[in-house]
């Protein structure tokens, strides 16, 4: 019996490396670049809600203030191509830095709140930061930072003509942020994570710093969501504050996580696996009605989902793995009995 | 076995002389695609709505012969002898974002030859980048940024008049009300919705203002989708300036109003950049609260006899979307006219050899305001015009240039109280 379930487990750990195997070829399989378009933005917003994962789903603290650290790297990055003239890496560095010391600052005092008070907090600081963005004149206000036209190729990280860069771009990311969160799942700041999310009081009574690790946690989030927002403008080739501080961005880490199944690895991917293409290809089927037909769908998708099943697609698939392993002790039970 | 042989070679005949047929048809078919590219959702949602049936209109006279209009190609069925237009409809949401996707997909994966669109300007920059890099025209409408035409762009042609010319037209009023009525009109207000359009414009404002020596005393920025606008009505009432200049769109230009009647406050005259102003619907909403307002507009129900082929159009349209053409929707119509004339005269869908004809030509337009459509560099259309109107009665009276007016400005604005 053993024998036979590793042998399931371990077919499927070979399935799923010959899927990661296969998945730098997509560009050449998906030449279509609407396609590839999907797939980076699968990467990107698997990538952004991995990121809040961290604080959000191990950690436990659901903030919506995400945005804010994606809004900074990507004004570093746009501010180093279009203010300065230079390659954006030094920008986004700087914008990743500065957005753990944001991240720090603000989240200090919001963590001497809990629960929904601490989500109403952060709610704050999205609206705090992008009106203050939409007014702060050296990064271009409400009129947002436009790229020029620049030299293409891996310096700038700025393509025209294919998208195939991007993708692979996304997947460096991608891969980065995922390796990142695995290592800290199997590790004790992991545990510390799990502990504070369960019971912060009986955390601290084992001797957990609670603040230190919440700290922690939010400023590595804030460190992986802020690459991801200057990987945001490059691929769009601007920003301005609704495109990237708001609390509709904010919504999409939040979203995507908990439709996958928050503090579990492979939740976010499974979010955007399903809501990104859900979302691209109903407004291309639909969008040009006119009638908000494909937003309207989109939002009873997502109603159906969290009704469904609240733990997310994780949810629905350990749901399904443990209905199955109690039919087979079930039906081992004769036997044993006989 | 011999059964299902025969089958088989039943069916496979059958697909390829189906594939063979259908290619050949495809083959035949003379088509042109066209992305338009609108907020069909959203807040902006009712004016993309009338943009896109305005370019709807256009194809409908230009694929079909329509001898009751009196436009260019309306007496003939399509272009370049047959060549039919087709339309694909994107949203874009409002969000700049989603303009570039869907731009990159109208392209690349609906194959369109041009775009058509935005509306709101931070929208249609990322949007014409997309055609600019792939070296394809997009042709603009009512998107009024001056900045999207002095990027230097070779494939951008707009047609609408931008907020710098509006801020000229709105300083050179203030001058002519101070010469000819002794207004005495000295101090400037700006209120305007922190994006990119409305930005811009007061930038331009502010500009024009300087040029013209007057002095800007306030200047306030507020958050498109506001539900409350009383500080922003507070800010401008301390300041109390004699002229402001407005640049709320839709819903915000509604609240704007009401606001001021609220707080029983209204400055000497109010100038309205393409804004809630110029909207039929918004005017109609606010009822008598509307009039004495003033603005730039390049069409009107009420310009009926300076631009007279505009009605048998309009007719089209209005069984579209129900509503008559205003100052963006037209401009929207325009710009497929124009297309689709500078397409038929360079007798080829080139992408090189249509942009220089485009530039090359002065183009006839009878959607228009002074009839004439011609290109400078950067793709600003030079003859683009509005006037100066003012609401009284519910109508856009033109009140300015004096040439072209037809009724007397009711000034200063009449207080809330005394209407």
């Amino acid at each position: 019996m053993i024998k036979e379930n590793t042998k399931k487990q371990d077919l499927l750990w070979y399935v799923l490396i010959v899927v990661l195997l296969l998945v730098p070829f997509i560009p050449q399989v998906a030449a279509n670049s609407f396609t590839q378009h999907v797939f980076i933005l699968i990467l990107l917003y698997a990538s952004m809600s991995q990121a809040w994962n961290i604080i959000g789903g191990y950690c436990g603290q659901v903030s919506f203030g995400h945005s804010v650290f994606f809004g900074i790297g990507a004004y570093g990055a746009g501010m180093a191509v279009v203010k300065f003239g230079i390659t954006p890496w030094p920008g986004i560095i700087i914008g990743s830095l500065l957005a753990m010391v944001v991240a720090v600052l603000i989240s200090y005092p919001c963590f001497k709140l809990k629960g929904h008070y601490f989500a109403i907090a952060t709610f704050a600081i999205v609206e705090i930061f992008n009106r203050l963005f939409m007014v702060w004149y050296w990064v271009n206000g409400a009129l947002g930072l436009d790229y020029p036209m620049v030299k293409t190729g891996w310096t700038n990280f700025v393509w025209y003509r294919t998208k195939i860069p991007y993708y692979y771009g996304a997947l460096i990311l991608f891969t980065t942020i995922f390796s990142i969160v695995r290592f800290i799942e199997r590790n004790r700041f992991g545990y510390y994570l799990r502990a504070v999310r369960e019971d912060q009081e009986t955390a601290e009574a084992t001797g957990i710093n609670s603040t230190f690790i919440k700290l922690s946690a939010m400023a590595l989030s804030a460190f992986l969501a802020s690459f991801c927002g200057a990987f945001f403008v490059q691929y769009n080739f601007r920003v301005d504050p609704p495109m990237v501080m708001s609390l509709q961005v904010s919504m999409v880490f939040v979203l995507v996580t908990i439709l996958g199944g928050a503090g579990t690895l492979f939740g976010p991917l499974l979010g955007a696996l399903i809501l990104i293409p859900l979302q691209e290809y109903t407004r291309v089927l639909w969008g040009g009605l006119g009638r908000g037909t494909d937003l309207m769908l989109f939002g009873f998708l997502i109603v159906l989902i969290m009704v469904r099943q609240p733990k997310g697609i994780m949810g629905l698939i350990n749901e399904y793995l443990n209905y199955r392993k109690t039919r087979k002790i079930i039906s081992a039970q004769p036997e044993i009995n006989s | 076995m011999n059964f299902i042989k025969k089958i088989s070679i039943i069916i496979l005949t059958t697909l390829l002389v189906f594939t063979l047929v259908n290619g050949a048809a495809f083959a035949q078919e003379k088509i042109i695609k066209i992305g338009t590219l609108f907020p069909l959702t959203g807040s902006c949602a009712l004016a993309g709505s009338r943009c896109k049936a305005a370019v709807e209109t256009a194809v409908e006279v230009i694929n079909n012969s329509h001898p009751e209009c009196d436009v260019p190609l309306a007496a003939q069925e399509g272009l370049l002898g047959g060549y039919k237009i087709v339309l694909v409809h994107a949203d874009h949401q409002g969000k700049p974002d989603i303009a570039k996707a869907e731009a990159e997909r109208l392209f690349d994966q609906e194959g369109v030859y041009t775009i058509v669109g935005c509306y709101n300007s931070a929208c249609t920059n990322p949007a014409s980048m997309v055609a600019e890099r792939q070296e394809k025209i997009f042709m603009c409408g009512c998107s009024s940024s001056a900045a999207l035409t002095e990027r230097g762009l070779q494939y951008f042609f707009r047609m609408a008049p931008t907020d710098k010319t509006e801020s000229i037209e709105f300083c050179d009023v203030i001058e002519w009300m101070n010469g000819t009525k002794g207004a005495n009109l000295k101090t400037i207000g700006i209120i305007y919705e922190n994006t990119e359009f409305g930005k811009h414009a007061a930038d331009e404002g502010k500009l024009a203002a300087a040029e013209a020596g007057f002095e800007v005393v306030v200047d306030v920025p507020f958050s498109p989708g506001a539900t409350n606008m009383n500080s922003e009505v507070q800010t401008l009432k301390a300041k109390n300036p004699d002229v402001v200049f407005g640049a709320c769109l839709g819903g915000d230009y509604t609240l704007w109003v009401r606001t001021m009647k609220q707080m029983d406050w209204l400055p000497k005259m109010c100038l309205n950049y393409c804004t809630g102003y110029q909207d039929p619907v918004i005017t109609e909403q606010l009822g008598d609260d509307a009039n004495y307002f003033m603005g730039g507009t390049g069409y009107a129900p009420e310009f009926a006899e300076l631009m007279p082929a505009v009605a048998a159009v309009e007719k089209i349209y209005q069984e579209k979307i129900g509503v008559p053409f205003d100052s963006d929707s037209i401009q929207e119509a325009v710009a497929t006219f124009i297309l689709a004339q500078a397409i038929e005269k360079a007798g080829t869908l080139n992408y090189d050899t249509v942009r220089d004809t485009l530039y090359a030509n002065e183009w006839n337009s009878p959607l228009s305001m002074g009839g004439k459509v011609a290109f400078v560099s950067g793709g600003q259309n030079a003859k683009a015009m509005s006037m100066i109107t003012q609401l009284q009665g519910g109508e856009y009276k033109r009140v300015f240039p004096t040439e072209l007016s037809t009724d007397e400005v009711i000034f200063p604005m009449i207080p809330w109280s005394k209407r």
